[in-house]
């Protein structure tokens, strides 16, 4: 056979799907790209294009003791609320999908609600409710705040498992003697928990990069990555913005490997 | 009768007591100032130098707040326990606030004995509370791009700048709402005459907008600006070792006054040590070292500055003769209709 023959004929279906694909990448990964040469750039002002390479907006990112601690408090918070997310998202789920409770749909809507009221009002609304309770400002008013904005994640990758899953699974595991948390741990978590750990991980980046809510709920020497930020840019927009989100990226990016590494990227993929 | 075993369970459940209590009544008695205060290199000297010495000599702690937006959480605060006992902020925020009954209305030498010796800037009837530092609104350019350095606010709208000229969100910017005002006087009857400000805007099309003067001073640094709104500090500032070329025009018609306002709070719990806060933040060491830090004019007459920051800043009275002060309360009255009038006019 000849190799003209070999070559497959041109699809102009399957090159517009490759193009059309390539574009959206473009459209996700060049904002990251130009946020890494204003990192680079030396310059003490963002400008394109760079005039060179330098790490010294990293230096002054890492050096910062503000930065530094709104990093390390970002980081603390985000890991509260993803586990407690996790703990009261699942639990929801369940209850929702396996309850048979009344109103289910008004309950799932309820629950759902904080995703659908401006994030600025939610913040504003707790910092009143807080100083209104006479509690002031505590961090823990924060990680609440936050995990009320990141439970609809991990509500909606749950339940979004649990509509396929078959219980037969489970009711032949309690047939063969095991006990309902035995079934629960053994049987119903391990096939729910890339619908959890996928809304874990969202809950993790919500909190991460929470800015609207934690506006008003932050305290001096309290505040988290975003709202330094925020601030900081008021006076000095130099490189160290750049650098700082590139650092967040990566720490979201490493978060989401953490998670593929314990739960596998297939399964949650699957979703 | 007590046995020596009783006697030293009772001795050490005392020294225990002593031990763990000392430290919550040291606590009660440390009084704490809640204040707003700016970030940058503002920030920095105030977190470094400044809170320190006013910390150690009141022996109170100082709970510095530099989050925006400073007003909507004071609003959001019961009245008779602020969130904030001394608030720190441009002018035009301060007049909002006292309407809103969330600031006195005067600060006076009865209280803070230091107003004896502020320019009268600092405390005419344009000012709420009272101002410890002003800035100077006017042109920044840059000496590199080859246009002759600007003498009027009317020379902003030169056609060779179209699209390299810049401005701010007036909604959101005081800066933006003292240019208009300007335009007003500049090409109109004075600074309330609204018609002919935003027939001049709309000859400024087009402009680039920014959001904060920190904006306007990188984008002139980077030259995506060539000349633009800004106060002198934004520019002062890259002296030296960190010159870059772009300079500060004081237009022959004024500058606006940008005024850094103290006030304090009616429901704050420690309205003494507010009052003294106030007081130190008008001493003359206190001036000089923010002054010159933050190429700010200070508002205390006995404050001698450095010969070069001496000769750019409004510290005689010649100099403050220039500055224009905006009646905010007037603006702030208009802000609404305003808003969506300049909103309509650069949103092309």
């Amino acid at each position: 056979m000849s190799a003209v023959a070999n070559r497959k004929p041109f699809d102009a279906g399957r090159a517009a799907y490759l193009a059309l694909n390539l574009l959206l990448l473009a459209f996700l990964l060049v904002p990251i790209a130009i946020i890494l040469v204003f990192a680079l750039n030396p310059t003490p002002y963002i400008s394109f294009p760079p005039v060179g390479v330098s790490l010294r907006w990293f230096v002054k990112f890492f050096e910062g003791d503000d930065f530094m601690r709104a990093l390390w408090l970002s980081l603390w918070i985000a890991a509260c609320v993803l586990v407690l997310s996790i703990v009261i998202g699942g639990a929801c789920a369940l209850a929702l999908a396996r309850g048979n409770l009344p109103g289910r749909a008004f309950l799932t809507a309820f629950f759902m609600s904080p995703l659908m009221l401006p994030a600025i009002l939610t913040g504003l609304a707790l910092f009143q409710a807080y100083l209104l309770a006479g509690i002031g400002r505590p961090v823990w008013g924060l990680i609440m705040a936050h995990t009320l904005v990141a439970v609809p994640y991990v509500l909606r990758t749950t339940l979004a498992v649990l509509h396929n899953f078959d219980r037969r699974i489970e009711e032949a595991a309690a047939v063969l003697g095991a006990s309902p948390a035995r079934v629960f741990f053994e049987v119903t978590l391990p096939l729910i928990r890339p619908g959890v750990f996928a809304g874990g991980v969202f809950a993790f980046i919500v909190s991460f990069d929470q800015f609207p809510v934690s506006l008003f709920l932050v305290v001096p020497k309290g505040e988290t990555l975003p709202v330094v930020l925020f601030n900081y840019m008021k006076f000095d927009l130099d490189g160290a913005i750049a650098a700082a989100s590139m650092v967040s990226i990566l720490l979201a990016l490493a978060v989401v490997v953490v998670l593929e590494r314990l739960i596998g990227l297939k399964a949650y993929v699957k979703l | 009768m007590i046995s020596r075993r009783r006697a030293l369970q009772a001795g050490a459940g005392l020294a225990a007591a002593a031990t763990f209590g000392a430290p919550a009544i040291l606590h009660a008695e440390t009084r704490t100032l809640k204040i707003t205060t700016w970030g940058g290199k503002w920030g920095a000297i105030m977190k470094d130098t400044i809170l320190p010495m006013f910390e150690k000599e009141h022996s109170c702690q100082v709970s510095a707040d530099q989050a925006f937006p400073f007003l909507p959480k004071l609003q959001a605060s019961p009245k008779n326990d602020p969130l904030y006992d001394v608030f720190h902020s441009n002018s035009n925020e301060q007049w909002s606030a006292v309407e809103q009954g969330l600031v006195m209305d005067k600060i006076t030498v009865k209280e803070v004995p230091n107003v004896a010796d502020v320019y009268p800037w600092a405390v005419s009837d344009k000012i709420v509370g009272v101002a410890i530092f002003t800035s100077a609104i006017g042109l920044g350019y840059r000496t590199d791009k080859g246009i002759a350095a600007p003498k009027s606010w009317k020379d902003l709208a030169d056609p060779k700048l179209a699209g390299a000229r810049g401005g701010y969100l007036i909604p959101v910017n005081s800066l933006g709402q003292c240019h208009l005002m300007m335009l007003g006087k500049v090409y109109g009857k004075g600074l309330q005459d609204l018609d002919a400000a935003y027939k001049a805007l709309e000859q400024l099309k087009p402009i680039k907008l920014v959001d904060f003067t920190g904006q306007m001073e990188k984008m002139l640094l980077s030259g995506e600006v060539i000349e633009g709104v800004i106060h002198d500090s934004g520019v002062y500032r890259y002296e030296g070792a960190n010159r870059q070329p772009v300079d500060f025009c004081s237009p022959s018609e004024g500058v606006m006054a940008l005024e850094q306002v103290l006030n304090v709070t009616p429901g704050s719990k420690v309205k003494e040590l507010a009052f003294a806060y106030i007081d130190f933040m008008l001493r003359p060491e206190v001036q000089k070292l923010l002054a010159e830090g933050v190429w700010y004019s200070p508002a205390n007459k006995k404050v001698k500055l450095d010969a070069k920051y001496d000769a750019k800043l409004l510290t005689t009275p010649e100099k403050v003769a220039t500055l224009i002060q905006p009646d905010w309360k007037w603006y702030n009255a208009r802000k609404d209709d305003i808003d969506a009038r300049v909103t309509k006019i650069l949103k092309g």
